[in-house]
């Protein structure tokens, strides 16, 4: 892996529903600048990107959007879970655990299997 | 789930579509609160103003990057670009009404051609009989073989059964929940409701089992059952949806109600559904159904060699054809082994091969489709062609017009327009040329259908052929108009986009070699080519046709008038017929504007036929088989003159040929030909039947040869007898069945004064029907015609695209050249020089397209020889009238633009530079 992983969309869908799970109803900015605080800077992430994803996700039905007032009294664009969305994000848990699992067992195989 | 998400989805996109500017607005609004959250974060972190805001919009990645992608989420960018290429070519399409109309016009006539030969396909060979699951129906036969026969039939294969036979099958065959026994031809019905005058109505006569079979539900009253196809039964009728409609004028009264039908009383059990014609699809199909136990002629139910019944029946689902009909054949050869009287001793070593296939009875017998069959698939065949030369006239169009945008393509390629952006949006305006030309093309297409049907079923009353193109027709339709759309758009569309944006531009509006130049050529060549193989097939079936109607049948086409009667339906027994004869012979001469009347059983292109086994004194027994065995005919006196059938030796049958006196005979040149090589057959005496009989008649004339059916093949042996000579002993069997007239003028106007004459001298009697010779010709070639007229009218059509695509090209080669011509013009070349120099290059397209054209048209020459009537499918005036006739319209079409040329003014032409 070189220095910085760019974000792919799957990841970057999952990490954001992790985020609104964790820390309630956020705004875009919120949501980016945690994804880049909880990778400890290994990723690097243009701001922007997350939007479409955020459209994609409410598009789908597992967040959904309301304008709302910040902490120091800004006017942002907060998004929430929906339920089919803490579904969504048991379910993609799940299988992405699942899937890491196999691949770590996969990768730490040293003996041919008979 | 996963598939409802992505569903939820997609609707969400679609309606973002919608109301673009807010969604635009709330998301501007967005990105401006995620910057001012991100600068104030910046700033308590000590950063500048200036750099707090540089690095928030550097995290960001870009606002309308952002934005971009964001819209590209958004809605479906796909039917987004989709609509903004419709909106530009319906607005551009809109700029040139002129050159949207020709490519319409040119398309609906393409595909219209189509659509209305494929409707008819789709009517004729297609459909299933409207019935329940048409799919389970097997006929017990795979030919058409009629009417009535005995003993084994053709190649061993059934498809005729004697009515024994048939209840035999019937009763044995459980893998049938029906099976149904029906005569292969329309009977012709004497139809009296209350008193009124009888009428003429078609009927058909079916066993009781027949609507049973087909699982059909009346409209209106019952359909009749078994228990009314039994001796003794009360007789009852089921008439058609459309005769209650059309004749009955919708009547529930008359369901239910009592008509003589041929001088018996029936009731009206009820109708058919509507649409339902029968086991076959025909022009004309029956008004009323009988059960068989109504049979005019009862002996045909009585003898088990009379063989003379189709039968069809409903296989019980999960059955193997093939299986079934082996055992039907051993049934059947049992059957024979059985009856030994059915088949005579000659031909019993032939039990063996004798067989029954089954085959499917979707559609009904297919009588209809097999006619037809030819004929259409080469009308199809045709209209493809046209098809194509529609395409390639269209392409060339676009072609010259794509050429002329050019400079505006350049300009967009330069300003980056990605190259599959432009062939789509080309492609857009080609498609929707195409649908256009569809949908007009459709409306062509039910025009077309109509009138070809009128054309195919010529005098028929009542066609049960929908001719509306159907939900697959129009699936049909909306595919090829793709397809076309595709075919002649992508090629220009491909060319357009392949342009150098630099090297265009700098050579914009001025000469030169370009791409689109190179490809119009190969399609004009090609254009030619196939117009001359449609102008070499309409010739060819032209010429066939008419051969077919100008050939000497042996009888005068002009002024005759056929009358058509029968005088056994009409309630004359044997006794009656020699007075209604006398009484006709009488009447009718006195008619004014009647020249000469006879009387006969059957006349030229009439009913068929008589093939009687004959015997002739002096010589062993001739058994040929029964397709070559003469056909017989009883005729009244005066009757060869009446028809124009000229006498070549000894005398005609006369008045004197009387019951008593000496039982004479006249034979044509084929029977005497054959029966009488090299010999005089004047005065030679035969028979029909067996030995004993072959001093009957004398032969004491010899006519010349007429075609009595087949109008394409030599005419058949056939001998004449009088009307009520019989030898000793024997009944008269049958009756007249049409009066011939010889009449001055037109034969139609007669028909008034005809029907008074013989309402007054024999009022029981039904006229069925009255033609004119001429017309019964041409009724018979209904098919030959309509190939023809269709295939002269593509030919035309053909013509025109051709000359219009080698106008268009010449035209917009002159326009491209005009400054090289000036230029010429300016260094002394003349305006012979200069029309030369334009037309050589249309003229190389003509020379190639015909060399090209000539060899495929001897080639599709070859494919039609079958069908044509005397002439050669390499007809040398053919092949030079078809060049010459497209040679001359080219090169007409091509100097116009040509002389448009000679008059450029060599100033102006290079001032334009």
């Amino acid at each position: 892996m070189t220095d910085k992983a760019d974000v792919w969309q799957g990841t970057l869908a999952l990490m954001i529903l992790k985020t609104l799970q964790t820390l309630g109803p956020l705004h875009g900015y919120g949501i980016a600048r945690r994804i880049e605080q909880i990778s400890g800077g290994m990723l690097s992430l243009n701001y922007g990107t997350v939007y479409p994803a955020l459209l994609k996700l409410e598009q789908e039905g597992s967040i959904e959007s309301e304008w709302g007032v910040s902490d120091n009294n800004r006017k942002a664009k907060y998004y929430k879970l929906t339920r089919a969305g803490h579904k969504q994000l048991e379910r993609e848990t799940h299988d992405w655990q699942q899937a890491q699992m196999i691949l770590a067992k996969f990768l730490s195989a040293t003996e041919p299997s008979t | 789930m996963s598939l409802i998400r992505a569903m939820r989805a997609w609707f969400q996109r679609l309606a973002g579509l919608f109301r673009k500017q807010r969604r635009d607005a709330e998301f501007s609004a967005e990105l401006e609160s995620h910057l001012r959250l991100h600068i104030e974060d910046n700033l308590r972190r000590g950063m500048t103003p200036e750099a707090a805001r540089r690095e928030a919009l550097m995290k960001l990645g870009g606002v309308e990057q952002t934005k971009e992608s964001y819209r590209h989420r958004r809605s479906l960018p796909f039917l987004e670009s989709t609509y903004r290429d419709l909106c530009l070519a319906l607005r551009t399409l809109r700029k040139s009404p002129g050159f949207t109309t020709v490519v319409v016009l040119t398309l609906a006539l393409g595909i219209g051609a189509n659509t209305a030969i494929f409707t008819l396909i789709d009517a004729v060979m297609l459909r299933s009989l409207p019935v329940a699951n048409p799919g389970q129906l097997y006929r017990l036969g795979d030919n058409n073989n009629c009417c009535v026969m005995s003993g084994t039939q053709n190649d061993g294969s059934f498809v005729l059964y004697s009515y024994a036979l048939y209840k035999e099958l019937r009763d044995h065959a459980p893998e049938f929940s029906e099976l149904a026994a029906f005569e292969p031809w329309i009977s012709d019905l004497d139809v009296h409701q209350n008193g009124a005058a009888a009428q003429p109505y078609k009927g058909e006569y079916v066993s009781g089992n027949y609507f049973a079979m087909f699982g059909i539900a009346p409209f209106a009253g019952r359909l009749f059952g078994p228990a009314d196809d039994a001796p003794g039964a009360a007789p009852v009728a089921v008439m058609s949806y459309h005769a209650w409609q059309k004749n009955f004028g919708s009547d529930p009264s008359v369901i239910g109600s009592t008509v003589r039908i041929n001088g018996v009383a029936c009731t009206i059990a009820g109708v058919t559904p509507r649409g339902f014609y029968g086991d076959t699809l025909r022009s004309d199909p029956p008004d009323f159904w009988l059960p068989l136990a109504a049979e005019p002629e009862p002996w045909k139910l009585q003898k088990a060699e009379t063989e003379f019944l189709y039968v069809v029946g409903r296989l019980k689902p999960g059955l193997r054809p093939d299986s079934v009909q082996a055992r039907l054949t051993v049934e059947l050869q049992q059957w024979l082994n059985g009856h030994r009287e059915v088949i005579p001793d000659r031909d019993q070593k032939e039990i063996p091969q004798q067989h029954i296939h089954l085959t499917p009875a979707e559609g009904g017998v297919q009588q209809m489709q097999t006619d037809y069959a030819t004929g259409l698939r080469l009308l199809l065949t045709l209209s493809g062609l046209l098809l194509l030369i529609a395409c390639a006239n269209i392409a060339n169009l676009l072609l010259a017009r794509g050429s002329a945008n050019r400079a505006q393509m350049a300009v967009r390629l330069a300003l980056g327009a990605g190259r599959s952006r432009l062939i789509r949006q080309m492609l857009t305006e080609s498609l929707l040329l195409a649908l256009a030309g569809g949908l007009a093309g459709v409306y062509v297409a039910y025009a077309g259908a109509h009138a070809i049907l009128l054309l195919a079923f010529r005098g028929a009353q009542y066609i049960p052929i929908d001719a509306r193109p159907s939900l697959p027709v129009l699936g049909f339709t909306l595919l090829i108009s793709l397809g076309t759309g595709i075919v002649f758009g992508i090629a220009p569309a491909w060319m357009a986009s392949q342009c150098d944006p630099a090297g265009a531009l700098r050579r914009a509006g001025r000469a030169g070699s370009d791409h689109s130049s190179a490809a119009q050529k190969p399609l004009l060549v090609a254009q030619v080519a196939f117009s001359i193989v449609l102008l070499i097939g309409a010739g060819l079936v032209t010429q066939s046709l008419r051969n077919l109607e100008d050939q000497n049948f042996g009888f005068v086409t002009e002024g005759r008038l056929i009358v058509s009667i029968n005088p056994g339906l009409s309630g004359y027994t044997e006794d009656k017929l020699p007075g209604l004869y006398q009484q006709l012979q009488e009447a009718l001469p006195q008619i004014p504007g009647v020249l000469s009347a006879s009387l006969a059983y059957n006349s030229p292109l009439g009913s068929c036929c008589w093939k009687p086994r004959v015997v002739i004194e002096g010589k062993p027994p001739d058994y040929g088989d029964r397709w070559t065995a003469p056909s017989a005919d009883r005729v009244g006196p005066h009757y060869f003159e009446t028809i124009g059938t000229r006498l070549l030796r000894g005398r005609v049958i006369e008045e004197r040929d009387r019951p008593g006196a000496p039982n004479v005979a006249v034979v044509n040149e084929t029977f005497a030909r054959r029966f009488f090589p090299n010999e005089d057959p004047i005065g030679r005496h035969f028979g029909m039947g067996d030995a004993s009989h072959s001093g009957d008649y004398q032969i004491v004339g010899v006519v010349e040869d007429a075609k009595y059916q087949d109008t394409r093949g030599p005419a058949y042996a056939m001998f004449f007898l009088p009307l009520l000579q019989v030898p000793p002993g024997e009944p008269v069997r049958g009756w007249v069945g049409a009066i011939e007239l010889h009449v001055a003028g037109k034969p139609e106007n007669l028909e008034p004064a005809v029907r008074k004459a013989l309402a007054d001298a024999a009022p029981h009697l039904v006229v069925l029907n009255m033609m004119s010779f001429g017309e019964l010709v041409a009724r018979n070639f209904n098919q030959e015609r309509l190939i023809a007229r269709l295939t002269e009218l593509f030919g035309a059509l053909a013509l025109i695209l051709a000359c219009v695509g080698l106008y268009g090209v010449t035209a917009y080669s002159v326009a491209r050249r005009t400054n090289e011509i000036g230029i010429r013009m300016a260094l002394g070349a003349d305006r012979g020089n200069v029309l030369g120099l334009v037309l050589r290059a249309a003229l190389a397209e003509l020379g190639l397209g015909l060399a090209l054209g000539i060899p495929a048209g001897l080639a599709g020459g070859q494919l039609l020889a079958h069908q044509l009537y005397g002439v050669k499918s390499y007809d040398p005036a053919i092949l030079a009238i078809a060049a010459i006739v497209l040679a001359a319209c080219a090169i007409f079409a091509a100097s116009v633009p040509a002389r448009w040329a000679t008059k450029v003014d060599p100033m102006v032409a290079l001032r334009y530079e």
